[in-house]
């Protein structure tokens, strides 16, 4: 549900609003909205605010850039256990920004000395790969008085026989070219001639376009046996230099992370400060500060306010007429039940619904692990998705997405293991043929057209309530005209059911004349109250009803292909390569059988259930609070804190 | 000959649908590749958008079995 709220006004000196901002900081309940009155002459701050709020915006862009680079781990700011970040006092930020510039000064310096080490080495790795080709080439006992030696990377493919050729011309038998392969389809090949005769074979090898083995930088002028070891060499002394500069790196981290990440914590709850700063009006000797607060913490917050300030701060209540009908501007917290609450990230996806708008949160707790659980309805693939969903709860933390996911993927497997008993399906048939596992209900395979009715039943109770709802909400807004034309349309999608149900045979025939009778006395009625597109509108809605056939649909397709998968294993020759590909159908199966049903739930859910009542478009709740990491997301609510400390 | 024309039917039944669900997705999809390069954020609205002319063919296959079973 979405909590109740309240709007408060606080008074005071003028003097005073640093230390009331910091008390509302430290207690984290009060969202600052723009003040109403038009009693007051100036909002607080003013230029100076902004010049501050820029420099504190430059120096956490510095204490981002080191914290991000500095090795270990500094995502974990000051967190809701530990102390909040000391307030920012002027000299203490003045340290804070040069440590911030020079860290970032000294990191910016290793990083580009790591870069140059890592190049160089990029190009010996290179030419390693290449000289050791050619070391094993070289004859043993050079004698270069009287014997060339010219290393030579020739192209794979015919270049070689094209050398061979322009040698033998040349040389005679008076040569001998050694080859052996490189990787990259390259050919290392060292050329052995008499030492007069190089000329003559150079200009054949630039006619040829065939290049001698470049040398790498600095050792030019060693000769290729000394070059490899020379290469290794400079890598270790490469090796060496990076440790160092890491070892460095972790110095810096060690000495300053600590004091970095306070750093940043108090920069941001500052900077918070001052956005809520700029909310506040003020005149010659007082201020004016309004905001919302959640209902239940009114009271903790009245009374954290008297302790610190006594009766200096005035808190007095904003009446509601005058901020009822600015749904827009409430903020909204989600406040649900414990086993509820995983599912409020389902309708999180979408925008906020308004203050004083229905929270969609339950029924899509009740509805969306039902779906899933008719589609899937398999106890096998129901129990493989409760192991992922307890890998996924112990892999994650409390408060996260990730966690939410778990527990939502829990209930739809504990869903999808009931439908399964009922449905007799485990692996498909593979439960009917090891262990005699019969449907409850009905079996999917053959039962089609009763699937197929459960299904659209489904989808007419799913619109019907979310019409209902639609109906409460436009009630609670004193939007008469809109809740008649909702009551009307539940009321005409219950008689077109009834209709048909009469028609089919299903309830007595006696039925189908009141029923007609009562669709003709609502249909102007139904026109009167919403408009003349509101016969469309019912057709789209008869239509909506018709969309949850997708159920039948999706969970046919799986139990067929699962059934498929379990028919492989006789299907070939062989036992064991029909296991192998029963399991791979069975894996494909699964994992459409995870993306399938969320995406179809999710689609029911946000097209053809919420269209009837939903109303987007609330504001995010953003109360003055320390910074923590995980609610640092932009547009993300939060839920209420912990009750402020009295 | 009866069953030929039956089963053609429940064939055309599900694969015009078909093919039109694949047009309008692939449409989509380009677009929502598009918007998701400038705004990775509607990844979940983008997926629920593709998902939804699946009513096409899914209603398809609703009518090829009612025709399926309506035949005998």
């Amino acid at each position: 549900m979405i909590a109740e709220m309240v709007r408060l006004r606080l008074m005071g000196p003028r003097e005073r609003i640093g230390d009331v901002l910091d008390v509302l900081q430290d207690v984290g309940v009060f969202h600052p909205a723009h003040v109403r009155s038009t009693r007051v002459d100036a909002l607080a701050g003013g230029a100076g605010r902004d010049r501050r709020a820029r420099q504190l915006q430059r120096l956490l862009a510095d204490l981002d850039f080191v914290l991000e680079r500095l090795p270990g781990e500094n995502d974990h700011d000051t967190g809701r256990d530990e102390e909040p970040a000391p307030r920012v006092e002027v000299a203490r930020l003045a340290d804070w920004a040069k440590l911030a510039r020079r860290t970032r000064r000294e990191l910016t310096r290793l990083a580009a000395e790591r870069a140059e080490l890592a190049e160089e080495r990029g190009v010996l790795e290179r030419y390693r790969a290449y000289q050791e080709g050619f070391s094993r080439l070289l004859p043993r006992e050079p004698d270069p008085d009287r014997i060339r030696i010219l290393p030579l990377v020739l192209e794979a493919g015919r270049s070689q026989d094209r050398l061979r050729d322009g040698l033998d011309a040349l040389l005679g038998e008076d040569y001998e070219l050694r080859t052996e392969p490189l990787e990259g389809g390259e050919v290392a090949a060292v050329l052995l001639m008499p030492a007069g005769r190089s000329a003559r074979v150079d200009e054949l090898l630039g006619e040829a376009g065939v290049r001698e083995l470049p040398a790498p930088p600095g050792l030019e002028t060693r000769s290729l046996e000394e070059a490899v070891p020379a290469i290794y060499e400079r890598l270790v002394v490469l090796d060496e230099r990076e440790r160092k500069l890491e070892s460095r790196r972790q110095a810096l981290a060690d000495a300053r992370t600590g004091e970095l990440t306070t750093a940043r914590a108090a920069v941001r709850d500052r900077l918070a400060e001052l956005a809520a700063l700029g909310r506040v009006a003020t005149t010659h000797r007082a201020f004016v500060l309004e905001g919302w607060v959640p209902e239940e913490f009114e009271a903790g917050l009245d009374r954290r306010l008297r302790k610190s300030f006594g009766g200096l701060i005035v808190v007095e209540h904003v009446a509601r007429e005058t901020w009822d009908e600015e749904a827009e501007e409430t903020p909204v917290v989600l406040h649900n039940p414990r086993l509820l609450r995983p599912f409020e990230a389902i309708t999180r996806m979408l925008p906020l619904p308004q203050y004083g708008s229905i929270d969609p949160t339950p029924f899509v707790a009740v509805f969306f692990p039902a779906f899933f659980g008719l589609i899937l309805g398999d106890v096998g693939y129901g129990f493989a998705l409760a192991l992922l969903a307890l890998v996924l709860h112990v892999r994650s933390r409390d408060g996260t997405l990730l966690r939410s996911v778990s527990e939502i993927a829990g209930a739809c497997a504990a869903a999808s293991i009931v439908f399964g008993f009922l449905y007799g399906e485990a692996f498909g048939d593979l439960g009917r043929r090891l262990v005699g596992l019969r449907p409850l209900v009905f079996d999917r395979e053959e039962a089609l057209v009763p699937f197929l009715a459960l299904a659209v039943a489904i989808g007419f109770v799913h619109i019907v309530l979310g019409l209902v709802l639609g109906m409460i909400a436009a009630v609670r807004h004193r939007q008469t005209r809109e809740a008649a034309g909702r009551g009307i349309s539940a009321l005409m999608v219950v008689l077109v059911a009834v209709a048909l149900l009469t028609a089919v045979k299903i309830l007595p025939g006696g039925f189908f004349t009141p029923a007609v009778i009562a669709l003709l006395i609502a249909f102007p009625l139904l026109i009167v109250a919403e408009g003349l597109l509101a016969p469309l509108e019912l057709l789209s809605t008869l239509g909506n009803v018709l969309s949850y056939a997708r159920i039948m649909a999706l969970g046919t397709a799986s139990v067929m292909m699962a059934v498929v998968a379990n028919r492989m294993v006789g299907a070939t020759g062989s036992v064991l390569v029909g296991v192998v590909f029963a399991l791979l159908f069975h894996t494909v199966n699964f994992a459409l059988g995870l993306f399938g049903p969320t995406v179809h739930g999710l689609r029911l859910h946000y097209v053809e259930f919420f269209g009837k009542f939903y109303s987007p478009g609330g504001a995010s709740y953003r109360p003055l609070r320390h910074w923590e990491p995980a609610t640092d997301e932009p547009g993300e609510p939060m839920s209420p804190p912990d009750a402020p400390a009295a | 000959m009866e069953v030929f024309w039956l089963g053609l039917s429940a064939a055309l039944a599900v694969a015009i649908p078909a093919l039109a669900t694949a047009w309008a997705q692939s449409r989509i999809g380009a677009a929502a590749a598009a918007a998701l390069a400038e705004k990775p954020e509607l990844g979940t609205t983008v997926v629920l958008m593709i998902a939804i002319p699946e009513t096409m063919v899914i209603l398809g296959f609703v009518v090829a079995l009612m025709i399926l079973l309506g035949g005998g």
